[in-house]
């Protein structure tokens, strides 16, 4: 995983806020930070490509609208929304558009930097846990058609879990494939036989 | 109105009373140069001083009490980021302006706040270059127990590795320790034999370890230490001796070669009687006091918004050279020297860079290589002391 401090110089941030006290400080902070910046006011409708976090002003905007603006490009970006209240309704926009940090109005200098650091590593670490998850579950899927396939196999042949084992393998070895494709192709070829004998 | 009030927040006792007593020197003898031509505007500049005698929380109550009570609308002060820190939030909350004329760890920026001494970027970086072409690149670093040493010793470290260097040990102290308990890391230090000894140790825990070192027989002029805020007043108290050899890097040396300084150490010798003591936290007080005192000419007020409209770009023609605040970050762009001391305890110029570096607070990993920080070798070591 990339480090969010050593790669904050690199950061494209878009600051979307009207322009007025609050987006000074915010622009002055991002760029004494060392971050390249553009300011975009009132919100747009797609978010241009070079950019990798989003500052946006979530006060009366809707949910529909800021979610369409963050989803419009396929890079999904880190956001850190700026709410000016913190009524219960306001945070419901936050979670629905899935900010990964806050900021307060007035915005201050102080905080910046933690709540950019802070929500890169948020987002990171969810791109991390759902690749992750992905992956287990492609694994857990394989492993249950390779039991399937065994079971056929057993049933079919009458030898045993490891027998039927080793047959899936040595296919596999042969056919210079995975073992899942073949226990799908046993699966199929199951299939298709005992739709057969329906029909 | 009979004067214009300032406050001025320096310890007189204490810790760190050596560094901040001439801070707070530097500050009295722009006053009374500014008053000496008439004051600004025709008014005199009337300091108001309180001594938090070196107690981090007493700087936060002194600086509340300056602006409720005596209606104080300016503060000077502070030497360590704890006191810094203590300060901010009242300064913020009451929308004073606090001028701080000391090198820090970087990493903060407040509108209520000028920032006068140096960040890592200003003088890091030019040090770690220097010990690596000079001494060798084997470090062991040394630290008083707070911010500023340990994220200085992060900067270093990271540009020690760029040269390909290693860092044999790291051990902090209180700021209240004593000569006998550094004898177990100078134990260590003369086993491990590094080339140089980074030293972020403040205030009199400094003088201690510089004499402790000695003492156990460790010699500046094979293993030095190299320090970024050992000073000609610490010098003073450790005694020449055991100070030579050792490097220290600040954009200001009393050892300075120009008319600027010239004239600056000889009002500072009309004024205290003597110029042991000027360091470069005091060079940075005197010429925050004379950016303020012109910024003020100008707004005719003390009123934060007005008189940060002014002093942001605006330049001063300091002891050690033309420096310049930073409208894009209330810090100065200042100059750095690399000097050592000799056997008379006086620095001797080494090294300096070309032109004043601009500070850059927020900087994560300095790059050794930046031509920015590049040193010129000086012949002579600039100006002997008269």
């Amino acid at each position: 995983m990339s480090d969010p401090i050593q790669d904050l110089r690199d950061l494209h941030a878009l600051v979307v806020h009207p322009r007025d006290r609050s987006a000074d400080e915010l622009l002055q902070q991002v760029n004494r930070i060392g971050c390249h910046f553009d300011h975009m006011w009132p919100l747009p409708r797609t978010l241009p490509d070079k950019f990798d976090l989003v500052f946006l002003d979530v006060t009366d905007q809707s949910a529909q609208r800021l979610t369409s603006f963050l989803n419009s490009n396929e890079k999904a970006p880190t956001i850190i929304a700026i709410i000016g209240y913190e009524n219960p309704s306001v945070l419901d926009v936050i979670f629905e558009i899935g900010a990964h940090a806050v900021l307060t109005k007035p915005v201050r200098a102080a905080g910046v930097l933690s709540s950019m650091l802070m929500a890169r590593r948020y987002q990171q670490e969810q791109l991390r846990f759902k690749k992750e998850l992905k992956k287990v579950r492609e694994k857990l899927d394989n492993v249950q058609k390779v039991n399937d396939a065994k079971f056929i196999l057993m049933r079919h042949r009458g030898i045993t879990e490891r027998d039927a084992y080793d047959l899936i393998r040595k296919q596999a070895m042969t056919k210079r494939t995975t073992t899942t494709e073949i226990a799908q192709s046993i699966i199929n070829a199951e299939s298709i036989l005992s739709n057969m004998g329906d029909a | 109105m009979k004067s214009w009030k300032i406050g001025l927040l320096f310890s007189e006792t204490g810790v760190t009373s050596i560094i901040e007593r001439s801070q707070l020197n530097g500050a009295l003898l722009a006053i009374d140069q500014i008053n000496a031509k008439g004051g600004v505007r025709g008014i005199p500049i009337q300091p108001v001083s309180y001594d938090p005698a070196s107690v981090t929380r007493k700087y936060g109550e002194l600086a509340e009490k300056m602006i409720v009570e005596d209606k104080i609308g300016v503060i000077f002060g502070c030497y360590m980021s704890s006191s810094r820190k203590e300060v901010l939030p009242v300064v913020e909350r009451r929308n004073a302006l606090f001028f701080y004329p000391t090198l820090y760890e970087g990493f903060e920026y407040s509108p209520n706040v000028i920032y006068g001494g140096a960040c890592p970027n200003q003088n890091s970086v030019p040090l770690a270059n220097y010990l690596m072409n000079t001494y060798g690149n084997r470090f062991y670093f040394v630290g008083s127990d707070y911010i500023y040493p340990r994220e200085s010793n992060r900067v270093m470290r990271n540009v020690l590795r760029q040269g390909g260097g290693e860092v044999l040990g790291e051990v902090y102290f209180d700021l209240e320790a004593r000569q006998a308990d550094f004898s177990e890391v100078i134990d260590d230090i003369m086993d491990k034999k590094p080339d140089v000894i980074f030293s972020t140790v403040v205030g009199q825990g400094c003088i201690e370890f510089y004499k402790a070192y000695h003492t156990a027989g460790g010699d500046g002029r094979t293993c030095p230490i190299a320090s970024l805020t050992m000073n000609e007043g610490e010098i003073e108290a450790i005694g020449c001796e055991a100070s030579a050899g050792h490097i220290t890097a600040a954009p200001y040396f009393r050892a300075i070669n120009s008319p600027a300084n010239r004239s600056f150490l000889k009002a500072y010798r009309a004024k205290f009687g003597s110029t042991v003591d000027v360091t470069s936290g005091c060079e940075a007080a005197y010429s925050q006091v004379h950016l303020f005192a012109a910024a003020l000419e100008e707004t005719g007020e003390i009123d934060t918004e007005s008189l940060r409209e002014v002093l942001l770009g605006a330049s001063f023609d300091a002891p050690q050279g033309l420096i310049k605040i930073d409208p894009d970050n209330n810090h100065t762009y200042l100059r750095s020297c690399i000097a050592k001391v000799n056997e008379a305890g006086e620095f001797v110029i080494q090294a300096k860079v070309r032109r004043a570096i601009k500070p850059d607070p927020y900087l994560v990993f300095p790059t050794i290589h930046d031509w920015s920080f590049r040193t010129l070798k000086v012949v002579g070591g600039g100006r002997k002391n008269e």
